[in-house]
């Protein structure tokens, strides 16, 4: 049986990690290598890291750090930031990253998810969604971490970048992350039905019932833990004791 | 299992450092592969000339990406002639990793019909079956059909990533499997003096570190 996955995400600042409410706020919450090797030995199932300034600042990720955490954690690492050509994305996978996540440039040059798909193969492309609830209740994409507004129709942009050759969902609610408050369900319900790729819940985790909530009312595959894991008294092994006694079928390390 | 790998006994200890060669196929991933053999402080390098091969002891390939792609590299940088002796004249020991497992199979699917090395017998095919979602991603409870590559595996949950399949021919080159909704998905193989396995042992933590283990103390 597959398990359901907890993932840290890293952002990454400089070479710092930090933490934020809402995309703003950012706090220092540690060294990236120093992190990833906690969260390794406690269990972590897999560990995203991505540079928060890099699509901005229109240059990649630092892939020295990749290079140091794949050197000294056994556990699969994606990794993201202003990756904009195949050549990017292959520093990237040519320092050990396992997959790459793009955000804004999916949305700048759609054709890219299947450049990578083809080269790399789909299980490696992760792409990323930003989003933001409207007036109107609909959600909104945004690109530049959160920073600009896109007009995309959300379910039509996910199942296009699933067509276009995208490996893995992860969605980001902007109005959750940071905040601790639960996961937005009714953002992944909506999504059971165009997913049929694998789909990361993001935003909102705060305590152990938003994750039971989230994997016993959607169709979500993994979910992303931050604030929680990195500024809150929690770890790994608690979260998969405590889902474990709530029938989640999450792996056991 | 027939004899080579499975069957070699335990004449030399893994004390005796035994020299490592993985197939630099610029396909990535190996970098992992390699830290985690680093990790025992085994002889190990990236072999980029088929040449080194001579030199080792044990050959590992890994990688992930497209099959097609897979095989046009290793060609292009004459692997492959030399992976066929080594493996099946020399009868090294060998260890395929994803889709270094996937090209032991006669043909593969993806991106047309391509001929892999024949080793074991089967075909490589699209994931398919009602409600699974594809690729088939994350830690998954592996089967163990094989005692020695999983002696001491304390959960079986290893890693995977992939849209395609290895099917064999022949049962008994079965040596793991996992259940993936209503299908089955064969997650090692073994044969003589190769083994793959399907998931990623080097990313998949304390068990994936002891299957390598395993694997070379078999090879041993």
């Amino acid at each position: 049986m597959i398990y359901k996955r907890i993932i840290p995400v890293f952002l990454l600042k400089g070479k710092r990690l930090v933490k934020g409410t809402q995309f703003k706020d950012f706090v220092d919450v540690g060294d990236p290598i120093s992190q990833a090797m906690i969260y390794d030995a406690q269990g972590a199932d897999e560990i995203i890291i991505v540079d928060i300034d890099a699509s901005r600042e229109k240059r990649l990720i630092n892939t020295a750090i990749i290079h140091e955490m794949i050197s000294k954690c056994r556990l699969p690492i994606g990794a993201g930031g202003g990756i904009r050509t195949l050549d990017d994305a292959r520093e990237c996978f040519g320092a050990g990253a396992d997959k790459i996540v793009i955000n804004t440039s999916a949305v700048a040059n759609p054709s890219l998810v299947t450049e990578l798909a083809n080269e790399f193969g789909a299980q490696s492309v992760v792409v990323s969604v930003d989003v933001k609830k409207n007036g109107g209740g609909a959600y909104d994409v945004y690109v530049e971490s959160g920073t600009k507004k896109t007009d995309l129709d959300l379910m039509d942009y996910i199942s296009n970048v699933i067509a276009l050759g995208a490996g893995e969902i992860i969605v980001t609610s902007i109005d959750k992350e940071g905040t601790l408050s639960g996961f937005d369900c009714e953002l992944y319900r909506k999504m059971k039905n165009i997913s049929n790729v694998p789909l990361i819940a993001s935003g909102g985790a705060g305590r152990y019932d938003d994750m039971v909530e989230l994997f016993k009312e959607t169709d979500c595959d993994a979910c992303a833990v931050g604030k929680m894991l990195f500024l809150r008294d929690y770890d790994i092994v608690k979260f998969k004791s405590y889902l474990k006694g709530r029938k989640i079928p999450v792996r056991e390390a | 299992m027939g004899p080579g790998l499975m069957a070699q006994g335990q004449e030399r200890g893994v004390e005796e450092v035994m020299k490592i060669g993985i197939i630099n196929n610029s396909l990535g991933n190996v970098g992992s592969v390699y830290s985690a053999f680093e990790f025992y402080k085994y002889d190990v390098k990236l072999v980029n000339d088929p040449g080194e091969l001579d030199g080792c002891d044990v050959i590992v390939m890994a990688g992930v990406g497209n099959f097609n792609t897979g095989v046009t590299k290793l060609k292009q940088l004459h692997f492959w002639d030399k992976l066929n002796e080594e493996a099946m004249v020399k009868k090294k020991p060998l260890l395929g990793i994803c889709l270094g497992m996937q090209m032991f199979a006669d043909v593969s699917y993806e991106g047309g019909e391509n001929k892999g090395f024949g080793w074991i017998k089967g075909k490589v095919v699209k994931i398919e079956g009602s409600s699974v979602k594809v690729p088939h991603i994350g830690w998954d409870e592996v089967t163990p059909l094989d005692d020695r590559l999983f002696k001491g595996i304390r959960y079986s949950a290893f890693y995977f990533m992939h849209s395609y399949h290895f099917i064999p021919e022949d049962r008994s080159t079965v040596k793991a499997v996992i259940r993936y909704g209503d299908i089955e998905i064969v997650s090692a193989v073994g044969k003589d003096n190769i083994i793959g396995v399907q998931f990623h042992p080097e990313k998949s933590q304390g068990d994936g570190l002891r299957l390598l283990r395993n694997f070379l103390e078999m090879a041993a």
